[in-house]
């Protein structure tokens, strides 16, 4: 079979502003922090972290209550941004007629249902009690937010979660603009979701050295990638869902196209589990140009990894300057994870959906609080406020893994 | 608290049913049962109640019939 076109036909997410999709990208062209100052109640040390939650999303509100009961919050997040996507896509949520039993689901997220694991570790272990709710399996089992997405919108195709740390949702991604494109699927909900907080998750990333620190005045500047003066990541949790769709059906029924996806790759380091090499990154890129058709100059925007830790920016810098050669010093490059955070197994959906948005909008959203830029990043255009007036082609998203996985995805922008 | 009340305060918390809707006449299902729901509903009542269902244990299907199931259980074990 030849191959098809894939269309973005819907972007949907539960927002750490609180607003739409339109807000969200506003706000990160405005250069605004969503990172707030997280401490809690937990014993027998609370956390005390910049963080981004979502403050604002009532599951209730967006599931019912019902099915939100069903559900951890990493499985509620995906549900709402998955409901948000197919809204926006114009798709009614029962079937209307249309077969749905080659439409599927590709989902990322990196810790699952860990948080309702760790409640039952507190009701055994803090609370005593001697044995756990029957309904805590399917609460916390990894595949819950895609099963409950493909119940709710009646899908029979394939129903599959991935988990690849901070590239689940990027490989997720990939994985199903591939069934789009070869064919088998005529539309693919995907995306990811994460609940970073849960207090062994956060505690254990702490152990490692890479988060940034920061107290309830510094937080919202606490992440900022390829400054000199970057302190490490900030954990976020949060949702985001792409609809994919064949172009030719897409087109048939009149939907509105955010962009269309025309390339993906995923490589391995394969030397060290969270030592970044930026040989596959490299390789990553470079197979990508290739799955998409296209050359580095088609390039006009990278969406980086870009987490703020010391020995990740340098090494994707090296990267895109290997890859683009002389044409690095012009090619812009912001990361966004110094607004939304580093939401794991979600981040790599929220920063597509900002890669499509900043080719649909042509404007690209800033690295924020990069005011002194390290030497050891420089060589690319590091985008520090948001830049209108020059026309945006293709854009890539790099996801950059522990484990030394590595996926990136390329976007082309569609006129509007 | 008597059995209907421990009924009606779970669906309403966990389904948002409204408790004058939690009738003996009405059939479990209808109000948004299914068999998942029925296993935490059941914990929720061993729980509560501290006592211990068979796990043969035949599923009511109505309001009515999960209100007898749990106060014979609890005369039987109280007895």
């Amino acid at each position: 079979m030849s191959q098809r076109r894939v269309a973005i036909t819907g972007l949907g997410l539960v927002s750490p502003y609180g607003g739409d999709l339109a807000d969200f990208f506003s706000r990160l062209a405005a250069g605004e922090s969503a990172v707030r100052y997280l401490q809690t109640d937990d014993l027998p040390r609370p956390l005390s972290i910049p963080f981004v939650n979502c403050p604002a999303f009532d599951p209730d509100a967006a599931l019912g209550r019902p099915l939100a009961s069903m559900m951890d919050r990493f499985a509620q997040l995906g549900m709402a941004a998955a409901f948000d996507a197919w809204d926006d896509a114009g798709l009614p949520r029962q079937a209307d007629g249309e077969s749905r039993d080659n439409w599927g689901v590709a989902w990322g997220t990196a810790l699952g249902g860990t948080l309702a694991y760790e409640k039952g570790y507190r009701e055994l272990w803090q609370k005593g009690r001697e044995r756990l709710s029957p309904l805590s399996v399917i609460l916390g089992m990894n595949n819950a937010a895609n099963a409950h997405i493909s119940i709710q919108l009646g899908l029979g195709g394939v129903s599959m979660s991935h988990t690849v740390a901070c590239a689940s949702s990027s490989i997720a991604i990939g994985e199903a603009f591939r069934r789009v494109r070869s064919g088998e699927a005529t539309i693919m909900v995907t995306g990811g979701s994460d609940v970073p907080q849960a207090y062994g998750v956060a505690r254990a990333w702490e152990a490692l050295r890479v988060m940034a620190p920061g107290d309830a005045e510094t937080s919202p500047t606490a992440c900022r990638p390829f400054a000199a003066d970057r302190r490490g990541l900030v954990l976020g949790e949060g949702g985001a869902a792409l609809i994919l769709e064949d172009w030719d059906h897409a087109v048939a029924r009149g939907a509105r196209i955010h962009g269309e996806l025309v390339g993906y790759a995923s490589t391995c380091d394969h030397s060290h589990l969270v030592r970044p090499e930026a040989a596959g990154q490299i390789r990553a890129l470079r197979l990508t140009l290739a799955d998409a058709g296209l050359s580095p100059d088609d390039i006009d925007y990278i969406n980086a990894h870009g987490t703020a830790t010391a020995e990740g920016d340098p090494v994707e810098v090296a990267a895109l300057k290997a890859v683009f050669g002389e044409r690095a010093e012009r090619l812009p490059v912001s990361a966004t994870k110094s607004m939304h955070g580093h939401l794991l197994g979600a981040a790599g959906a929220i920063e597509a959906i900002a890669t499509v948005l900043a080719l649909r909008e042509q404007l690209i959203p800033p690295t924020a609080h990069l005011d002194a830029l390290d030497p050891a990043c420089a060589g690319v255009d590091h985008v520090t406020v948001a830049r209108r007036g020059q026309p945006l082609r293709a854009a890539l998203s790099n996801s950059f893994a522990f484990g030394g996985s590595n996926a990136v995805l390329a976007f082309r922008a569609v006129a509007q | 608290m008597d059995s209907i009340g421990l009924i009606r305060d779970f669906l309403k918390d966990r389904l948002g049913v409204e408790p004058e809707n939690v009738v003996p006449e009405a059939a479990l299902a209808d109000l948004g049962v299914d068999s998942l729901m029925m296993l935490e509903l059941m914990f929720e009542f061993e729980d509560r109640f501290g006592i211990k269902l068979s796990s043969t244990l035949k599923s009511p299907r109505s309001v009515g019939e999960m209100v007898s199931l749990m106060d014979g259980l609890m005369a039987s074990q109280a007895s």
